[in-house]
């Protein structure tokens, strides 16, 4: 909490990756000629210079004798380094009925460590200028730090003591618990973020990548220390394990410090554990409306599977995501928020993974325009794939996705998140400097083809959730295989959320 | 409030300081003063630049001196509405024109309204900014919305007072913050405004709105980043110089806040909210007065800056009874708040927060401070601020803010050297007179009962 400022517009996602040269499109414009009698002022903006030239940090790969994956990209200029020590797994390794495992043990890790205390811990992190955060994603978890460059070693040190020694006291697991249910009913309050988990649902069945990745406050409670032990020693292991550090730092410096916090980290003899299967055939319904008893506004997501990260179609879904929905001109932002007033924002990402990815659209509106926003939602989907993108649009979007991958660029954290996503997923790191002519290279065709093959109407998944009161009737007036559910009553456990036994009300 | 001893058991967080080595020094981290150029054009526009070519991006930022402490009466939530329109045409720009200008070609932009202030941002490859300079210009002088584009902008900001005010699970709370708060200063009416306010606002409102307040003597352009200086000063005197600057006065604000004379409390309550939450403010000087407002921050950073701090270890950590914790200095033009939060863990209740926000500050205010700690949050305030400078866009806000709110733009680099002399002696004084020697407002958050639970 803060002074309230409040924005123009929320900032869009951040989406996809990937950059070198700024470009301009000084077609955009018109020659400035005419002007304002009496002042000289002109009436069409001044057209562009030349375009400057992005320069791309070059990432420097070294991999230790154990295994351990070691990534530097110098950025000097300000005495800051971000230092991430990555894992390839994440929350897709959560065992059946204990969803939050990963996140909860990534959670625990700064909760004690080789004598040191959480309080003790979080001091001496703070005392450094940063702090200590660690998180399960999917495909990864990561623990970082951003901090000047002379507590750099001080930093490092703390870092591969939380990581190789956590202490994962009972006390600190109980803490976590209540604190993570508390943090669950706090989310799940929330009209979109309830929709969204439930689109994954929708999306991804029962696999790997369906669940709550922050769990359910039934699952975290069944989750014991040894399970978090457990998913520690199978998966915390220096050759599962990348380390990033940008910023202040040259590759022998990093080298250096790598191998004296981790160099002596054992790689265990067992083999890496294989990731599951990221997803199943769902059983929920194509439009699920969720009730929130008196909620403010309904959040309205439609999701679609999507290919996974290393597919050859990964340039044309992120460059058909940025027409769709991947910014404030976007067409989804476009349709719902500029021309008709229904929402604050509208958008839409692309989550591609490691074994499936997630196309999903959001927007939350005023309870009764649920039934409306839903059909412009569907419809933008079914646009991408009934006509070819204007090229005029389509150089704008792409210009859009290659401005903001540069300026992602700039700023140590920034840096650090590009690079681990590529090493996450085993892309060569020579790929940050070839983003634009992979953008460019996508053509309305291409974006055609895919919406025809991924984005069908048939695979739509759409969730509502809001005071259904106000937009059940109409939405099953138009769409009548809609089925109605009661947010008490979901199971987020349940692959189709109905409870396995017991009394949820479908209608 | 009473001063009272505390428990043994908080001592804990004492010896989290006490036991740790020698800390480095906070002041070995010195910050590279900005370099920042200034001028004022004849019309009375503040221009403010900093060359810097670590990007080929270049942030054009315009900052107006009016908030919504300038709403028209009974239009609250004017000055943020009228924000919104800024993006709208103007008399030889299109409707979102300003969109094509930044999106489109690989740059963003964005506004915000503020109690005191309005700022409109771009961040653009740097061979953009002599047409940003032009179209920022034209909206100052040429702003020529219509009824459609006014209803339908209109119809968004009510969708983002449901989205921040109804449909966020403390967004009431938060809301109700500022007209708790004051008493006669405008500050309390929220900036976001109320439905019935926006829907009684007009056309004619914004034209007067425009006319009154968007002139360049009411402005400050700040632009960071990758420019020829040269360059930029005749773009400047080219594109700004020519609007002319009112005769009339700019409005200004003069309601004086007087001193609290009592403890008051309020309750709010939240069809929504899973758990209760409560907020406890104190009336602080305006921001300009950084003797004071600057060891209020570290006091603030002391309480809830990290896991480390005071409230998050006592509340959160040992106590356990607050899921998130939370205290802000909010230093602004005029008088400001200083302002701690919790939202409950299950099972508790706001008397419980309350009375250990109370012991905590308390404490603060008249006991040691441990060295290690002051010179911690010295560290982290610093790095935070190293961080924020790594880009255009980021200095040109900390320049925005000094300019606007801190006293001048001078404020960017001095505030950071008051920062490290800071003393136990300052962070005391400023707590004993402004808030343990003071009084008090505190609101109750309660989730509304009725068994309306979030999904299992």
């Amino acid at each position: 909490m803060s002074r309230t400022m409040i924005s123009h517009h929320m900032p869009a996602l951040r989406l996809a990756v990937f950059t070198a040269v700024m470009l301009a499109t000084g077609g955009a414009l018109a020659t400035p000629a005419a002007a304002d009698a009496g002042y000289g002022f002109p009436t069409v903006p001044p057209a562009p210079g030349p375009a400057p030239k992005l320069s791309v940090p070059t990432p420097f790969a070294q991999i230790l004798p154990n295994g351990l994956q070691v990534i530097s990209v110098l950025r000097a200029g300000m005495p800051l380094v971000t230092a991430q020590l990555v894992l390839r797994s994440g929350g897709e390794m959560d065992p059946p009925q204990l969803a939050g495992l990963a996140d909860l043990t990534a959670n625990l890790l700064t909760k004690g460590a080789v004598g040191k205390t959480a309080p003790q811990i979080a001091a001496a992190a703070e005392t450094l200028g940063g702090s200590l955060t660690a998180a399960a994603g999917w495909d990864e978890s990561a623990v970082g730090i951003t901090v000047t460059t002379p507590k750099l070693p001080q930093a490092l040190g703390l870092l591969a003591e939380v990581v190789r020694q956590p202490d994962f006291s009972a006390d600190e697991l109980k803490r976590a618990q209540a604190q993570a249910v508390d943090d669950l009913h706090l989310m799940l309050s929330r009209p979109t973020a309830l929709a969204s988990l439930a689109a994954s649902r929708g999306v991804f069945g029962d696999g790997a990548y369906g669940h709550s990745r922050s769990g359910t406050p039934t699952s975290i409670a069944r989750i014991s220390r040894a399970d978090v032990q457990q998913l520690h020693a199978r998966l915390y292991r220096p050759d599962n394990a990348i380390l990033i550090l940008t910023g202040d730092i040259t590759p022998a410096q990093a080298q250096q410090l790598a191998q004296t916090s981790f160099g002596d980290w054992q790689k265990p003899s067992a083999p890496l554990p294989q990731r599951p299967v990221g997803t199943t055939a769902s059983r929920m319904p194509a439009l699920l409306l969720i009730d929130q008893h008196g909620a403010g506004q309904a959040g309205v997501v439609a999701a679609h599977a999507a290919p996974p990260r290393n597919s050859a179609d990964y340039y044309v879904g992120t460059v058909a995501n940025a027409v769709l929905g991947g910014s404030y001109s976007a067409r989804l932002n476009e349709e719902i928020r500029i021309k008709r007033g229904l929402s604050y924002g509208a958008n839409s990402r692309l989550q591609a993974l490691g074994d499936a990815g997630m196309w999903l659209a959001s927007a939350q509106t005023k309870n009764p325009s649920a039934p409306q926003v839903v059909d412009l939602m569907l419809g933008e989907f079914k646009r991408l794939g009934g006509s070819k993108v204007d090229a005029q649009e389509l150089a704008a979007r792409k210009a859009t996705l290659i401005g903001g991958y540069g300026r992602s660029l700039e700023t140590t954290a920034g840096l650090a998140e590009e690079v681990g996503e590529l090493a996450v997923y085993g892309v060569k790191l020579g790929e940050i400097g070839k983003y634009i002519e992979q953008v460019q290279a996508v053509t309305p065709k291409q974006i055609q083809a895919y919406a025809h093959r991924h984005l069908d109407a048939d695979g739509s998944k759409v969730v509502v959730v809001g005071d259904a009161a106000q937009f059940g009737d109409a939405i099953r007036k138009r769409h009548p295989q809609a089925v109605l559910m009661e947010s008490t009553a979901l199971d987020l456990d349940s692959p189709d959320l109905q409870p396995v036994v017991g009394s949820g009300t479908t209608r | 409030m009473t001063k009272r001893l505390r428990p043994a058991v908080l001592l804990a967080s004492l010896t989290l300081f006490a036991a740790l080595s020698p800390p480095l020094a906070a002041t070995e981290l010195s910050i590279p003063p900005i370099q920042y150029h200034q001028r004022i054009l004849p019309n009375g526009l503040q221009v403010i630049s900093v060359e810097d070519h670590a990007s080929p991006n270049v942030a054009v930022q315009m900052w107006y001196h009016v908030g919504s402490k300038d709403d028209p009466e009974g239009r609250s939530g004017f000055a943020h509405l009228f924000e919104h329109l800024m993006f709208k045409s103007t008399k030889h720009m299109h409707a979102e024109q300003m969109d094509r200008l930044t999106e489109d070609v690989g740059g963003a932009n964005n506004a915000s309204t503020g109690d005191d202030v309005t700022n409109y941002f771009e961040i653009v490859p740097s061979n953009y900014l002599q047409t940003l300079l032009w179209a920022e210009a034209e909206r100052l002088s040429n702003l020529n919305v219509d009824e459609p584009n006014f209803k339908s902008e209109r119809a968004v900001v009510e969708e983002e007072y449901r989205q921040s005010v109804l449909a966020n699970p403390y967004g009431k709370l938060f809301n109700a913050i500022d007209p708790y708060s004051y008493t006669v200063h405008p500050y309390k009416r929220p900036t976001i405004g109320s439905i019935e306010d926006l829907e009684a606002a007009s056309l004619q409102n914004v034209i007067d709105f425009h006319n009154t307040f968007y002139r360049p003597d009411n402005a400050t352009l700040i632009v960071a980043g990758d420019f020829d200086p040269k360059q930029l000063d005749a773009w400047v005197d080219q594109y700004f110089g020519w609007i002319p600057k009112p005769a009339t006065p700019i409005p200004q604000v003069t309601a004086q806040e007087p001193v609290r004379k009592k403890n008051l409390s309020y309750t709010v309550t939240s069809a929504t909210a899973p758990l209760p939450a409560v907020a406890i403010t104190w009336l602080i000087p305006p921001a300009a007065d950084s003797a004071d407002i600057v060891p209020l921050q570290v006091a603030a950073a002391l309480l809830s800056q990290g896991d480390s701090s005071r409230l998050y270890q006592s509340l959160v950590y040992r106590h356990q009874i607050a899921q998130q914790v939370g205290v802000d200095a909010d230093g602004r033009a005029g008088p400001g708040l200083f302002t701690a939060y919790a939202i409950l863990a299950s099972g508790h209740q706001p008397a419980e927060a309350e009375k250990l926000l109370h012991e905590e500050i308390i404490w603060l205010a008249t006991q040691p401070i441990p060295a290690a700690e002051l010179d911690k949050v010295k560290t982290q305030l610093l790095t935070e601020e190293l961080r924020q400078r790594q880009t255009a866009q980021g200095i040109a806000f900390a320049l925005g803010q000094a300019s606007l709110i801190d006293g001048g733009a001078e404020h960017v680099n001095t505030d950071l050297a008051a920062l490290q002399k800071v003393t136990e002696a300052d962070v005391h004084r400023v707590l004993q007179k402004y808030v343990t020697g003071a009084h008090s407002v505190t609101i109750d958050y309660l989730p509304q009962a009725a068994g309306k639970g979030a999904a299992k």
